[in-house]
């Protein structure tokens, strides 16, 4: 009879082709560690206050260059209740709030270098820190500054706290989410930002001694990028490659394909889709939908996975009868809660990134009305995660506990059969393992990332990039794991040999025969498990 | 005496280089840091500004309060010549000043000479930024104030040591109250790509963090290690705790504050307000150096209830009341 090829794989070749592909994934791992640098760098930028003389919001101003504007050190002549630096704040007339521009042109010169931003930073994430100083003498005593300001039509929150009211010092801030850019396909950046005063509208009104406003500029670094993007390349032909060769033999059968064979399939391809290196195009096309397209493809790779482990106990369980099993529909119960959470987390993502397309300084997390909305999608998300493990840790106890049955049976086989089935128990918890393995390995990297600061250093030589190590070992790490379950899995050609020698010999084989579905051309693991069920 | 501060009192706008050459108490190095460009003068001249100011501060209650000498080519009088805890400050502060100001510049755009290396893995230097992105503009500001500041120090001197100290403690109470800020920015804005960042102080925090420090100066005296020829400042007494990097260090004895000194440009307290109810250094009892003081009341119109408008303006009622001051004899 047919099986899987691992059931038919000797030892010696699985320990082979298992060291291979961790050696692959060491490789991953250190590329990440040794050549990339970090994932994402922020750095700092102190808005240039910049005095517009007219009225005219329209005009451009620029802190640097030719044509620059008229820039103002320090705000603080024009707020000292100081009788001489009064007169000095009269002799320049005074500063109306209209007038006051904080302009930043990014990015600024370095090494008396220009710098501007490369098409490999992807990304560009804009964060605004407002630095609001306390002074005693000339203010109310807000715990709490609320404040919006307008860029386009933007409307943001600032709220600010001091537990020890010192002058001088800064209020605490929150940080104000700015703006997102999906695609980095220029080579500089001018922002300016007014904070006008409006009596009727109270826009600004409570704001108090702002001294400067920091913009954090987040992009993703063009070395990352690379590693990045090479990984991909490298991974996306072999995992097409796989694919095919295993859609070929499950085709050289006589039987139709399996459930779990379309799902395998079914992973290979939203793998594909995740590895396609769609990245290149951004180098030449302004492609601003990258970031919501990277969401969606990382989400529809995880749900396949998703689905798949549960598929795959789900097929190695077999209460039901064997007819309706060759279709999703048993599992519709199971597959919902994978369904509800990515869908909720689609649509969240489609409030958040999916506006930012058409005004990159939206932000579902202004209003109140969109934080709850957001977070009752990701709350949903939260749930359907928790439903789901529950059902998954439901079925693989009970794929454990026929097991452990039919263990208790196997002395009575025959010593052909008993090693068979020991073989199959066997390698199907090692494949257990290796998935248990694998999602604890990204777990376990993933706290490590958080609590070290993202950078390992083990001596002054060998310095280890942990977060990009993470990244790519993970990445890494998936990849092999879905080519060795498409190599594993796949149709073996090779004829079991103690099987045909013993057949007609013994009880077990003819009961065999007697399943619904013919035992012969399918897994026998799956023919196990249904066995193990019937008993 | 810092040789910072004394590029306040001569800006202009003309040639730079050739202001940079005229500056004859600068060393020759500083005068190559200085004559970079235009911007990094100005930030020199802001960096001491804002470091005589935040002594001044500091110190307004103290019997020595900073006070500044416009006429002389040492700012402030003689008195930084005694190697005391009063220098200490104006040494830490002073460092920390420029190395803030040009952080800042950097950040702003200003100076084109900021760097982008220190950790940041590459092969070709050109590509640094847009390969890993650039290192902290703290780290510039530092490594300028070390080299312009500290070039005129000599290592072999106890006075030369000490100063050297105070600068490096200086420049790391900048660094140490940074505070860490993080944003995640990964899928669907969740958590599994953070980056953080950290945020400049206020300059009154650095200010604040040297005068505690100043409080609990180290009294030291040079040793000379004979057979390595390195000579390290230590702690006076072996009773004493040893003077860690972050800590401000001093050799001599503070001179007496209390009466004027022309020769040592101490001004003296005679003539300084103080508050009767305090019985801190500001106190009465302490400031007037037990000489006594005389009490006066006046009428005064001030300022007060004072509303601040954003974005640039102070409204204040004006309010008429006695006032009653305390005068030192």
């Amino acid at each position: 009879m047919h099986g899987a090829i691992l059931e038919n794989l000797s030892g010696r070749k699985l320990a082979v082709l298992i060291s291979l592909l961790l050696i692959c994934q060491v490789v991953c791992f250190l590329i990440g560690g040794l050549v990339a640098p970090t994932p994402a760098s922020a750095e700092n930028w102190l808005a240039t206050k910049c005095r517009h003389r007219e009225n005219d919001t329209r005009k451009w101003l620029y802190p640097r260059g030719e044509g620059h504007c008229d820039s103002i050190d320090s705000l603080d002549i024009y707020r000292s209740i100081d009788p001489d630096r009064r007169k000095e704040a009269i002799s320049q007339e005074y500063l109306k709030a209209n007038e006051l521009v904080f302009a930043l042109q990014i990015p600024l010169p370095r090494n008396n270098m220009t710098l501007d931003y490369s098409r490999w930073q992807q990304n560009l994430i804009g964060v605004l820190q407002f630095d609001i100083a306390y002074y005693s003498d000339a203010e109310r005593d807000p715990d709490d500054a609320w404040k919006h300001y307008a860029s386009s039509v933007e409307e943001r929150m600032l709220q600010c706290t001091m537990t020890n009211k010192e002058e001088g010092f800064h209020y605490n801030c929150s940080i104000i989410p700015f703006f997102e850019l999906g695609s980095l396909h220029h080579d500089f950046y001018l922002l300016n930002i007014r904070l006008p005063v409006d009596a009727v509208k109270k826009t600004n009104q409570g704001l108090g001694h702002l001294e400067d406003i920091w913009l954090v500029a987040i992009n993703q670094n063009g070395g990352f990028t690379k590693v990045w993007v090479s990984l991909k390349t490298i991974f996306f032909p072999f995992i097409i490659g796989i694919m095919i060769w295993f859609w070929k033999r499950v085709h050289q059968l006589s039987r139709s394909p399996a459930l779990l064979e379309y799902m395998l399939l079914f992973l290979g391809v939203t793998l594909t889709f995740l590895n396609m290196p769609l990245e290149y195009l951004t180098l030449a096309f302004d492609m601003p939908f990258m970031l919501l397209l990277g969401d969606i493809r990382q989400g529809i790779f995880y749900a396949a996975l998703l689905s798949f482990w549960l598929v795959f106990a789900g097929e190695h369980l077999m209460i039901r009868d064997g007819v309706d099993s060759n279709s999703l529909r048993a599992y519709w119960k199971h597959l919902s809660a994978v369904v509800i959470g990515c869908l909720s987390l689609f649509i969240f993502d489609m409030c958040e990134r999916g506006v930012q397309l058409r005004n990159p300084f939206y932000s579902i997390w202004v209003t109140d009305l969109g934080t709850n909305l957001a977070l009752t999608f990701i709350i949903l998300a939260g749930i359907s995660a928790g439903v789901y493990f529950l059902f998954l840790s439901y079925m693989i106890w009970k794929v454990f506990c026929n097991i452990s049955a039919k263990r208790t049976v196997l002395p009575s086989m025959s010593s052909a059969r008993r090693l068979h089935y020991e073989g199959v128990i066997y390698r199907f918890k090692f494949l257990m393992l290796a998935t248990l393995l694998c999602a604890a390995m990204t777990v376990i990297g993933f706290i490590l990332g958080q609590v070290s600061e993202g950078r390992w250093k083990w001596d002054d030589d060998l310095e280890l990039e942990f977060t990009s190590a993470f990244f790519t070992g993970v990445y890494g790490m998936w990849n092999i794991y879905i080519f060795a379950l498409i190599v594993l899995y796949a149709p073996s050609h090779k004829q079991w040999p103690s099987e045909s020698e013993h057949r007609g010999s013994t009880n077990e084989e003819i009961e065999f025969s007697r399943l619904p579905t013919d035992p012969s051309e399918m897994s026998s693991l799956t023919a196990f498990a249904r066995k193990s069920a019937m008993d | 005496m810092p040789n910072s501060q004394q590029v306040t009192l001569d800006l202009t706008s003309t040639s730079y280089r050739d202001n940079c050459d005229r500056l004859r108490y600068l060393e020759e190095k500083q005068r190559e840091l200085c004559a970079l460009s235009q911007n990094i003068l100005t930030s020199l001249g802001i960096g001491a500004k804002m470091a005589i100011d935040e002594c001044q501060y500091q110190f307004r209650m103290s019997r020595w309060n900073c006070s500044t000498f416009g006429n002389t080519t040492t700012i402030f009088g003689g008195v930084l010549s005694v190697k005391s805890r009063e220098a200490a400050y104006v040494h830490a502060v002073s460092a920390a000043g420029i190395a803030y100001t040009v952080t800042r510049a950097c950040s702003r755009g200003e100076l084109n000479e900021c760097s982008c290396d220190s950790r940041v893995r590459s092969r070709k230097p050109k590509g640094k930024w847009q390969w890993g992105g650039c290192s902290e503009d703290i780290h510039f500001g530092e490594k300028f104030s070390r080299d312009f500041v500290d070039s005129h120090e000599n290592r072999d001197t106890a006075d030369g040591l000490m100063n050297l100290h105070n600068n490096e403690a200086g420049r790391r109470s900048i660094r140490s109250r940074m505070q860490r800020v993080c944003k995640c920015h990964g899928m669907s804005g969740s958590c599994s790509v953070r980056v953080c960042w950290r945020k400049l102080p206020p300059f009154r925090q650095v200010g604040d963090a040297l005068s505690a420090r100043y409080e609990g100066a180290s009294h030291v005296k040079m040793v000379d290690k004979k057979r390595r020829r390195i000579k390290k400042l230590r702690a006076v007494s072996r009773d004493y705790k040893q003077p860690n990097k972050t800590d401000l260090v001093f050799l001599e004895e503070s001179p007496d504050y209390c009466e004027r000194n022309e020769t040592m440009g101490v001004l003296g307290t005679r003539g300084r307000l103080c508050n009767r109810t305090s019985m801190g250094p500001d106190g009465c009892r302490l400031l007037c150096c037990g000489r006594g003081y005389q009490t006066r009341v006046r009428d005064v119109e001030e300022k007060c209830h004072c509303r601040f408008v954003w974005c640039c303006d102070v409204k204040c009622d004006t309010c008429r009341y006695k006032k009653e001051e305390h005068i030192c004899n």
